[in-house]
């Protein structure tokens, strides 16, 4: 009995002291977080107070490299992985010679996520590389978790050089502020958009005409007469676009299918819907037409990826379009052309309706935004020590390291200009090696700067002889950089955020838009594509898609007036 | 051995047939896999590698075992999988007996209590703010504490325990064991399938999962293989959105390297799940062998 | 009549204290149950508040405590979206189909193994039949993906030299189609290894009722259902009740990777991957935890239902 009661005692002591320490915590928990987010705001104010550095005035420079510096990283994306700080080449230099050591803080696959448990907890990273005007990145501007470039711009040198005045008009969020650091801007065109063609069947079939849509149609259907196993038109994964957003330029001048991606159609100032849009029904019956016959990938809504590189790398692909076809293509070029010299793929001039002017026919768009973006956040005890890293990673200086490596390897000493590398002879007889060391820091290139670095190596390559040039670089100065259209002005903010009233009916149009296109793709006859489209449309406005037009053609407009300047 | 009627014998060789096809048709997938595994991913993508590797290699795996971060990954999961899968298995058995105990006041009560927890849930972010509220974030315990009792397993038990025969437990009484000596001289030897099934199914999870460190976890030494893994597959996937890099320098690269993706993923696959395949035929053993039959004859 | 109700309250008095008392008495056994359930309570029911979210329209900055009450909105969204009466379709549907062929699967392949005397034979059944468990669905749907194509599909190729059909079909893009590709390969992975836990519990089954059966002159058959069936019969009781608290859990990662076409969305949109479509990857918090609550809602009146069911056959979970 004795025993009984005193363990009893124990227990109920145990079980008052658990529930002490629970109530203890949660409440902790409660108020740690508001005290967290204030001490946080408080830290990094105090904390610019006693650095050095900071606590100077406004002018003074914060100089890369004096001092160490050190700051968290993290990517929002469910496939990037931030390498090691210091295991590559390039990033050991800078660890090095500059200081600067940057810890990864990784999305294990899991972005969305990890991202709203460390914003949940007022938990933040030092920097954050997400998307351009991200839903995200909004929230954090709104709550006042980023630290704006305002004051920092015009004190660093290479981001105001590079990038254009109207891209950085751009790039400012709603408030006017700026809080994103591009990557790989560009102020001219880039990109691969368009079609390959497999030059031994080509040759075989006696090298017709391949201007028009027609002749197109003709080459395919002699393609599938001939060749049992070859797939005369690969449009790569369907679900996406590709081959069937770059049919839909063929159908119009100056048409991007940058707009067929935005779901919307801009017509006398207005956004109007994609469903309606005579060009794109065009396209649509069109790409019915041989999806019936067969002249196209019938797994082209459920292949994947290995699928399509499996084709191509195997030479069972007559003509493959897709908004990267050059990727694989190249890579099969190398394969095929290794056993048969005439055997390879070339870049095809783009295919227009017959009576189009084919200059003015555009299969791919580029952002002169570039691709994504790096925000600072107040977390940061020093945000003027990063942006000005961030200004040095993206000036010649950073871009060399990354691009070529530290000095003394590919490259020596400078041209007159004081930012063009001299190339050693090593940059050409290493091909391998410097293939390694781009593909290392591949995945730390944060703020590329697309123009510095493609001029320099258009200058450099266009000095090599034809034989040494490359088959990517040769058609995109050929031909895709020749027909990408700059798309900026549709391309910035065209998307509402997801919880409001057209972000929600945006959503519903999405699912509808991929639905039905599927639908017309395997519609029966051309009528039918159309009467589906309608059905589309229909549904589409049902569900509320006018909002949609309605906040597009609005973002579209403010895009206008800000790269006007304004 | 009694000679088997016709009827016994055709159903006999229906079920081998079945069987057969049945491991047929799982076999042959996993196989391939392995030989994809083992074959180089340039060769692969060219199509037709179906029983046996074409071009032989072992850069997947040596791409996979590069990580100098590896073995300590692997200690971390074996560490986590042992632990984690004892003490887990030990905890909710020993609930279940409670459980089992007819004159245990609020029987009913914790049993609905349990059950709740099967299907709400507070969601990710209350739970986060808790482990960080009791600092269990970047320790190793997050991995062992929170998943230490499953209600799913506490029922089984439950279960198993109320099938054993009555009069075990009563001579244990007789013989002066109180209801702690009962579970731990009676109870649990007794229960050798159920405990391995259990545990095996316990180590299972353990071992693959990789959500809760990547939210938990910043601290490297404590991160397990699969979410190591997963780092390694991530930043070896060039993505169509980087190919905005040199791609004179993509293209020699593509020439270079002859591993793919999908080579590459069938060889972590392999490293991350080949281990749970080798302990579980030892696990088997108790599934087919009756324990309980056999001691209550002794 | 006085007299009596005194004579109730004593009563009533004395059992509030016998219950305290035999609740001392028995501290051995709350001590086997109280630990666990207080783990269950930190880490199951503290962060329960969160269910909440989906009366809030919640920001994740601001946190739970200040973002403002919304009550039902997110219900009344999701009840009158244009996609409600499909998704709740094709959950049933789904959910049916995997309940009545993935369920009694193991159960079958289970009751086959016993019947197996070739030990080596069986072991190796076992053991192949167990490794898709091991494989993520990612590979699981590629596998699929792979043996369904129209070009250099295993199954196309086999259809078409035996003559059945002229032309590969494109299998995963034909709606009548999914349910039966998705139901083959939940039974494909799941089969072996759900099979444990009735080969253990078959284990447990006397051999002496074989033998007398065996005297009785049953054949195999009859003592399969006789016998062996019976004999596990607790074990199926207790995981169909819970089976039918599931049915609402359609799937997730399956239908998601298999069913990846448009086209099919007639037939794939369910409960799970419509949360995750509208609600996860959109952030959109709140409304995927409304639909989550009003699943898990559902799911506990099923329960309750198969509960009570089950305690009819003497079986029940609680």
């Amino acid at each position: 009995m004795r025993s009984t009661k005193k363990a009893l005692l124990v227990s109920v002591a145990v079980l008052m002291i658990l529930s002490l320490v629970l109530a203890g915590c949660s409440g902790k928990n409660n108020n740690g977080g508001k005290e967290g987010a204030a001490g946080g705001s408080t830290s990094s104010a105090s904390g610019g107070d006693t650095s050095p550095s900071e606590s100077a005035p406004a002018a003074d420079i914060y100089e890369i490299g004096k001092e160490p510096l050190e700051f968290s990283f993290y990517g929002h994306y469910d496939w990037y992985s931030m390498p090691q700080w210091g295991e590559d080449v390039a990033s050991k230099w800078i660890k090095e010679n500059m200081k600067v050591n940057i810890k990864a803080i990784q999305s294990a696959n899991n972005a969305k996520q990890k991202l709203n448990t460390m914003m949940a907890s007022k938990d933040l990273p030092d920097v954050i590389w997400a998307d351009r005007h991200s839903a995200d990145i909004k929230l954090l501007i709104e709550s006042d978790m980023l630290v704006p470039f305002d004051d920092y711009i015009d004190k660093y040198p290479n981001l105001k050089k590079w990038l254009s005045t109207e891209a950085i008009n751009m790039l400012r969020s709603d408030d006017g502020k700026l809080y994103q650091f591009p990557n790989w801007y560009t102020n001219q065109p880039n990109g691969n958009a368009g079609y390959v063609i497999n030059k031994k069947i080509y040759k075989e079939l006696g090298s017709p005409k391949l201007e028009t849509t027609d002749d197109l149609y003709e080459y395919l259907k002699a393609v599938k007469a001939k060749y049992k196993d070859v797939v005369p038109f690969e449009p790569e994964l369907v679900i996406d676009g590709q081959g069937l957003d770059v049919l839909y330029t063929a159908f119009e001048e100056n048409a991007l299918n940058r707009w067929v991606g935005n779901r919307s159609i801009p017509k006398d100032g207005k956004m109007t819907s994609v469903f309606a849009d005579p060009t794109f029904r065009e396209s649509m019956q069109y790409a019915a037409k041989l999806f019936r016959e067969k002249l196209m990938t019938q797994d082209a809504l459920t292949q994947t990826r290995d699928q399509v590189k499996e084709k191509v790398l195997n030479g069972k692909v007559a003509v493959y379009a897709s908004s990267s076809p050059t990727d694989f293509a190249a890579e099969g070029d190398g394969i095929l052309s290794k056993t048969d010299p005439e055997a390879g793929y070339f870049v095809t001039w783009p295919i227009a309706k017959p009576g189009l002017d084919k200059n003015k026919i555009f299969p791919g768009t580029y952002s002169k935004l570039g691709w994504n973006v790096s925000v600072i956040t107040k977390a940061a005890k020093n945000p003027e020590a990063i942006f000005a890293f961030l200004d040095w990673y993206t000036g010649p200086e950073g871009q060399r390291i990354l691009m070529w490596g530290p000095e003394g390897g590919y490259w020596n000493g400078l041209e007159e200009d004081g930012i063009t590398p001299i190339f050693t002879e090593k940059y050409t007889s290493d091909k391998e090696g410097l293939a390694k060391l781009q593909a290392d820091s591949n995945n730390i290139f944060w703020n590329g700067n697309t123009v510095f670095l493609d001029t320099t190596k258009a200058k450099f390559e266009s000095t090599l002889p034809i034989e040494q040039q490359n088959w990517n670089t040769h058609y995109q100065y050929e031909v895709t950089w020749k027909t990408q259209a700059d798309a900026t002005e549709y391309s910035v903010n065209m998307l509402p955020s997801k919880d409001s009233d057209a972000g929600i009916a945006t959503q519903a149009v999405e699912d509808i838009f991929d639905e039905y296109r599927a639908k017309a793709l395997y519609a029966k006859n051309d009528e039918e594509v159309l009467k589906i489209l309608d059905e589309a449309n229909e549904k589409a406005f049902a569900v509320g898609y006018q909002k949609q037009l309605d906040y597009q053609t609005e973002a579209w407009q403010a895009n206008v007036k800000k790269m006007n300047g304004n | 051995m009694r000679r088997l009627g016709f009827g016994d014998r055709t159903m006999i060789i229906t079920i081998y047939i079945l069987l057969i096809l049945l491991a047929f048709s799982t076999f042959y997938p996993f196989w391939n896999a392995l030989v994809i595994s083992f074959n180089e991913g340039k060769d692969t993508a060219l199509g037709g590698v179906t029983f046996w590797p074409r071009a032989w290699t072992w850069e997947n795996y040596s791409t996979v075992f590069k990580n100098d971060k590896l073995v300590g990954a692997f200690t971390v999961t074996i560490l986590r999988t042992v632990v984690g899968t004892i003490t887990s298995i030990l905890a909710t058995s020993i609930l279940a007996y409670g459980m089992t105990k007819r004159e245990l006041i609020g029987r009913k009560f914790y049993m609905v209590v349990c059950i709740i927890t099967m299907y709400f849930g507070g969601g990710l972010i209350p739970t986060y703010l808790l482990i960080r509220g009791i600092g269990l974030d970047n320790s190793f315990w997050v991995y062992i504490i929170p998943s230490l009792i499953s209600v799913w397993n506490m029922i089984i038990f439950r279960t198993f325990f109320n099938g054993l025969p009555d009069g075990l437990q009563e001579s244990a009484k007789i013989d002066g064991c109180g209801n702690w000596g009962t579970y731990f001289r009676i109870v649990l030897p007794l229960s050798g399938p159920v405990i391995a099934t259990l545990a095996l199914f316990t180590a299972v999870y353990h071992w693959n999962e990789w959500f809760l460190p990547s939210i938990y976890i910043t601290n490297e030494k404590l991160i397990p293989i699969q979410t190591l893994l997963q780092q390694v597959l991530n930043t070896n996937v060039i993505t169509a959105n980087t190919s905005a890099l040199d791609t004179a320098s993509q293209a020699i690269l593509g020439r270079m390297q002859s591993i793919t993706s999908k080579s590459l993923s069938m060889a972590i696959m392999m490293v991350a799940t080949l281990p749970i395949i080798c302990v579980y035929p030892f696990l088997q053993r108790y599934f087919v062998k009756g324990v309980l039959v056999g001691s209550l004859k002794e | 009549m006085a007299q009596l109700t005194l004579n109730k309250d004593v009563v009533r008095k004395k059992k509030t204290k016998n219950t305290l008392v035999r609740f001392l008495k028995q501290w051995d056994i709350q001590l086997m149950v109280i630990p666990a359930l207080l783990v269950i309570f930190v880490f199951s029911y503290i962060p329960m508040y969160g269910v909440l979210t989906a009366f809030k329209n919640y920001n994740i900055i601001k946190g739970f405590m200040d973002s403002p009450w919304v009550g039902f909105k997110y219900f009344e969204q999701f009840f009158h979206s244009p996609d409600f009466s499909r998704v709740m379709r094709n959950t049933v549907i789904v959910s049916l189909l995997k309940f009545c062929i993935g369920f009694p699967a193991p159960i079958l392949l289970a009751l086959m193994l016993n019947e197996v005397k070739n030990m080596f034979f069986k072991r190796l059944v076992q053991t192949v039949s167990y490794l898709p468990y091991f494989l993520s669905w990612v590979i699981v749907a590629g596998f699929f993906g792979s043996m369904l194509a129209t070009d250099n599909g295993s199954i196309n190729i086999a259809l078409e030299k035996a003559n059945l059909i002229e032309d590969p079909i494109n299998f995963l893009s034909i709606p009548e189609y999914f349910w039966t590709i998705l139901i083959t390969a939940n039974v494909w992975k799941d089969i072996g290894f759900a099979s444990i836990v009735y080969l253990a519990a078959i284990a447990g089954v006397d051999p002496h009722m074989y033998e007398a059966a065996e005297m009785d002159g049953a054949s195999k058959f009859k003592q399969m259902f006789l016998i062996t069936l019976p004999s596990i019969m607790p074990v199926v009781i207790i995981f169909m009740i819970l089976a039918m608290g599931n049915l609402l859990n359609a799937g997730f990662e399956d239908i998601l990777l298999l069913g990846a076409n448009p086209l099919l969305r007639e037939v794939t949109d369910v409960l799970d991957t419509y949360v995750y479509r509208t609600g996860i990857q959109n952030g959109r918090y709140a409304y995927a935890t409304a639909i989550g609550l009003f699943k898990a809602v559902i799911s506990v009146g099923m329960l309750i239902m198969a509960n009570y069911l089950g305690r009819r056959s003497g079986n029940s979970l609680w």
